[in-house]
């Protein structure tokens, strides 16, 4: 039944789900005066129509006039459209109303009288499905001496003010970011410096015009959204004929309630402007163009051997060295099996950690490195198993059957076993992956904007990094014999290595306040019970001898109570209390630097009101960052330089990944804090962005800037 | 080693496998025709195949259905040995979609000739070739080459009869058959949006 309704409405324009009227914006004309015709399009809500570049499907309104002799119409003036959903086929069009518009121009010698105008128009309109239409419109006008407007004019003139026009203030150019076979990005930018006002738009976006030949691609990359610098990377598909060599279109500037459109034409240069390549490596403007691959992956691959020295691996590389002794007096053949387990244990982990990201970023959420620890559901797992580590460590249990092995290590190759290597692996990156160290949060930030293939290899070259140091190690077994030679001491370094872990778990439980509050008390009871357990395992059922299914049972019961009672029940572990919202000052000290909480607004009054800022975007997990802070900031020198230039400082807190930041962070090519900013005195001049690594000449040399 | 090597082969050849790009191997896929026959694409390689997004409620498609050009042009490449795929990537909710059952009564009223109609409502072969409109039309040479991407013709209205127009894809065919390169390999394939599952 539905389907003969559907089929009668393709059929007949009558039953079309929009309203199609010819207006004019006279009454009466004068011959030799030009007029407005509006064909005025209302939409049933959920349907739409499209703009004269449909974009991936779709097609473009038609109207077909009848004019008597003497009045010519002119092109179609469009109203700027919108982009509609899905992202698969993105399409350009109006929902609810338009009016297209039409000069039409009446000849000197026409003869006074009424004219008839008429007019067929044809266009496709889509919802669930889509349904061609047609109407025939008509509308009278008298020729006379007098002109009059029609009651209908204010309303066309409010449409004929949403048809983009050019502006000498938006001129464009555009180069290729490579030559590539079939699809090719390129960077369109406004130069940077010429505004007087330097705005922040809260979206900004290129619609093309239409051509056979190729295609300018729906998704537009957002490099940056200042007036004095508005910057997109989009990328054109090109179906026949040379490439491009120049691109014309719409540009769309959102700021608040307020959308404008602007016809822009740009010339498509082969290569960046010979500024452009200057400006990304000095005077730290505020978005750089990415590097090429080769050096991002460079960039990963050093990042990631780094990470091998962070703070936050060091409990594992301690792991790692108990490792290599024992390893080192086995057969040479099994130390590089073990290197290559732990190396795969390395990728498989990065290969997960990519595949989060890939995820987060297709669900359309603003992803920031280090986000795991921002998940109080993860860092309650981390702590649990951190604290399993330090247990193995002290020897209350064993992970594996045999690894008691270990106590009489002088004696015996230990045989550590795949899993344990793998296991390495895994937990040095778990631990790794806050610690964003000043090589690889460029290729992170990289990463984040990239596509699904380069996010892998990016991630899988930080693990190749971080993995390498050891493979080469089990590779060249010569050199381990630098390594000192195993001994009763072994066990007690063993030992002494679980405090380091207990140390990481504090530090853990710290965080973990963010997430729960007074509640930790409840984590920490979980883990005393988790630490009964885990003796009841090692005492009475891995070297008991008697009862081994009672001692089992009982570990079971622990774990499920405490998993229960405690982390289900008491601490609700699941749902982390939301963040307090607090304001004013956020001083840690009666001296300390009067920190402010962090917002665009807040950051905007402050530079209005002629004011230097310091902003630094930090996170509980985030330990460069409070090194950075302790090192460099929150020091007698720079307190002293702050009050002495008058500057606010801010503080964004990035523990539970708030969006806004992580846009702000995108923003500056960045995929994680560390992120410390210096905004100068003169509210037009751009931010100076900070290294990752600060000292206190760094922070003292910007402010100095800042001041002037 | 070798582990970390073929993982990284598998990633690599699994990124590029994604692309469709006209030159390169097509992207092979599994599907389940309307009679829950198994349709895998690397079992038509030593025949050329046509692959049709299909959607007959589209008046493009419709179009070129009502008037009997794509009709024609099916009955004449299946005379040329010319696999024929017809993919619907319709997601369930839509009013488009079509059950095996109504699928294959279309095909009956539509005399559509085809070797089979994929029910690809999860829209994985849609997306695996990037398909945006219907009809959006593929040719695979003998080889599994992808020879042709785009629009079926170069009329792009719903109202005009389509044999009047220049057809891509019997000129892509005719091309292959001929031993010539292809003339027009690409073009943009208009119609309306493949209504995909959100």
């Amino acid at each position: 039944m539905l389907s003969v309704l559907l089929g009668l409405a393709a059929l007949t324009a009558q039953a079309a789900h929009t309203q199609v009227e010819l207006l004019l914006s006279a009454a009466a004309a004068k011959p030799g005066d030009t007029i407005w015709a509006a064909v005025d399009m209302k939409m049933e809500p959920g349907w739409h129509t499209y703009w004269k570049n449909p974009g991936e499907a779709g097609i473009a309104t038609a109207i077909k006039w009848q004019l008597p002799p003497g009045v010519t119409a002119g092109e179609i003036q469009w109203p700027l459209p919108k982009k509609i959903p899905p992202a698969e086929v993105t399409t350009y069009g109006y929902t609810n109303e338009v009016m297209l518009l039409v000069p039409l121009t009446l000849a000197s010698n026409l003869s006074a009288g009424p004219i008839d105008l008429k007019g067929n128009v044809s266009w496709l309109e889509c919802k669930d499905v889509c349904i061609p239409a047609n109407q025939d419109v008509e509308e009278k006008l008298n020729i006379g001496s007098e002109a009059k407007t029609s009651a209908d004019a204010t309303k066309i003139d409010a449409w004929n003010k949403k048809v983009p026009q050019t502006n000498a203030f938006y001129q464009f150019q555009a180069w290729w970011e490579s030559t590539t076979n079939d699809m090719r990005p390129f960077v369109m930018s406004n130069g940077r410096g010429g505004a007087d006002k330097n705005i922040k738009f809260d979206s900004v976006d290129f619609f093309p015009d239409v051509s056979d030949q190729f295609e300018v691609q729906a998704p537009t990359v957002v490099l940056s959204a200042y007036s004095a610098e508005i910057r997109l990377r989009k990328s054109i598909k090109k179906y026949s004929g040379d490439w491009p060599k120049e691109i014309t279109g719409v540009l769309v500037l959102q700021a608040g309630d307020s959308r404008e459109g602007f016809e822009i034409k740009m010339h498509v240069a082969d290569k960046a402007p010979a500024g452009e390549t200057i400006s990304a490596t000095e005077s730290l403007p505020p978005v750089s163009p990415a590097p090429p691959l080769w050096q991002m992956l460079l960039y990963a691959f050093i990042g990631g051997l780094i990470l091998n020295i962070m703070p936050c691996v060091l409990p594992v590389i301690a792991l790692k060295i108990l490792g290599f002794v024992r390893e080192a007096h086995s057969e040479p053949r099994r130390v590089r099996n073990l290197g290559l387990i732990y190396a795969l244990g390395v990728l498989v982990s990065f290969l997960a950690l990519a595949a989060v990201v890939i995820g987060v970023k297709s669900a359309g959420h603003h992803a920031g490195w280090g986000m795991q620890f921002g998940s109080p559901i993860f860092i309650v797992c981390l702590t649990t198993l951190v604290t399993l580590v330090a247990l193995n460590l002290f020897g209350v249990f064993e992970v594996a059957p045999g690894g008691r092995a270990l106590d009489a290590a002088g004696e015996l190759a230990a045989k550590p076993g795949t899993p344990g290597a793998f296991f390495n692996g895994v937990l040095a990156t778990a631990l790794a992956t806050p610690c964003t160290a000043p090589f690889l949060a460029p290729a992170l930030g990289f990463a984040f904007s990239q596509s699904v293939a380069t996010i892998i290899l990016i991630f899988l070259t930080v693990g190749l990094g971080l993995a390498s140091p050891y493979v080469l190690l089990s590779w060249n077994p010569a050199w381990l014999k630098f390594l000192p030679k195993p001994g009763a001491w072994m066990e007690k370094f063993k030992i002494a290595m679980g405090f380091p872990m207990l140390a990481t778990v504090v530090w853990l439980l710290n965080i973990a306040t963010a997430s729960y509050g007074k509640n930790v008390l409840w984590l920490g009871v979980f883990l005393v019970i988790v630490a009964f357990a885990a003796w009841v395992f090692g005492d009475f059922f891995q070297r008991g001898r008697k009862h081994k299914g009672i001692a089992l049972a009982l570990v079971f019961l622990l774990f499920s109570s405490g998993y229960f009672f405690v982390l289900e029940k008491e601490l609700n572990w699941r749902k982390a209390m939301p963040e307090a919202d607090a304001t004013g000052s956020l001083k840690e000290s009666a001296d300390g630097i009067d920190w402010q909480r962090w917002s665009p607004e807040a950051v905007a009054a402050a530079r209005a009101a002629g004011k230097p800022v310091l902003v630094d975007f930090t996170a509980d997990w985030c330990l460069t960052c409070q090194v950075n802070k302790g090192t460099s900031i929150e020091i007698p020198s720079v307190r002293a330089k702050l009050k002495e230039i008058n500057a606010v400082a801010f503080t964004g807190d990035y523990t539970h990944t708030p969006d806004i930041i992580t846009k702000e962070l995108n923003r500056y090519n960045r995929a994680g804090v560390p992120l410390v900013l210096v905004y100068p005195r003169n509210p037009d001049a751009e931010a100076i962005v900070l290294p990752e690594v600060l000292t206190p000449g760094i922070v003292l040399n910007a402010l100095d800037r800042a001041a002037h | 080693m070798k582990i970390t090597f073929a993982l990284f082969a598998a990633l690599t050849l699994a990124a590029s496998a994604f692309a469709v790009e006209v030159g390169k191997t097509a992207p092979d896929f599994i599907g389940t025709d309307i009679n829950g026959k198994t349709v895998k694409l690397s079992d038509y390689k030593g025949k050329i195949v046509v692959i049709e997004s299909y959607n007959s409620d589209c008046p493009f498609c419709n179009n070129q259905y009502k008037t009997g050009a794509m009709q024609d042009l099916q009955k004449d490449l299946a005379a040329k040995g010319v696999v024929w795929l017809l993919v619907n990537s319709v997601n369930p909710k839509n009013f488009s979609h079509r059950t095996p059952d109504q699928a294959k009564q279309e095909i009956a009223d539509k005399k559509i000739v085809a070797n089979a109609w994929i029910d690809d409502s999860s829209g994985a072969i849609g997306h695996l070739y990037e398909m945006k409109t219907t009809p959006h039309m593929f040719v695979i040479a003998k080889d599994g080459t992808l020879v042709y991407d785009g629009a079926i013709d170069n009329q792009s209205d719903p109202f005009h009869d389509p044999r009047t127009a220049n057809n891509y894809v019997r000129d892509a065919v005719n091309d292959l058959l001929a031993g010539k390169p292809i003339e027009i390999s690409q073009s943009k394939p208009y119609g309306c949006a493949v209504h995909y599952a959100d």
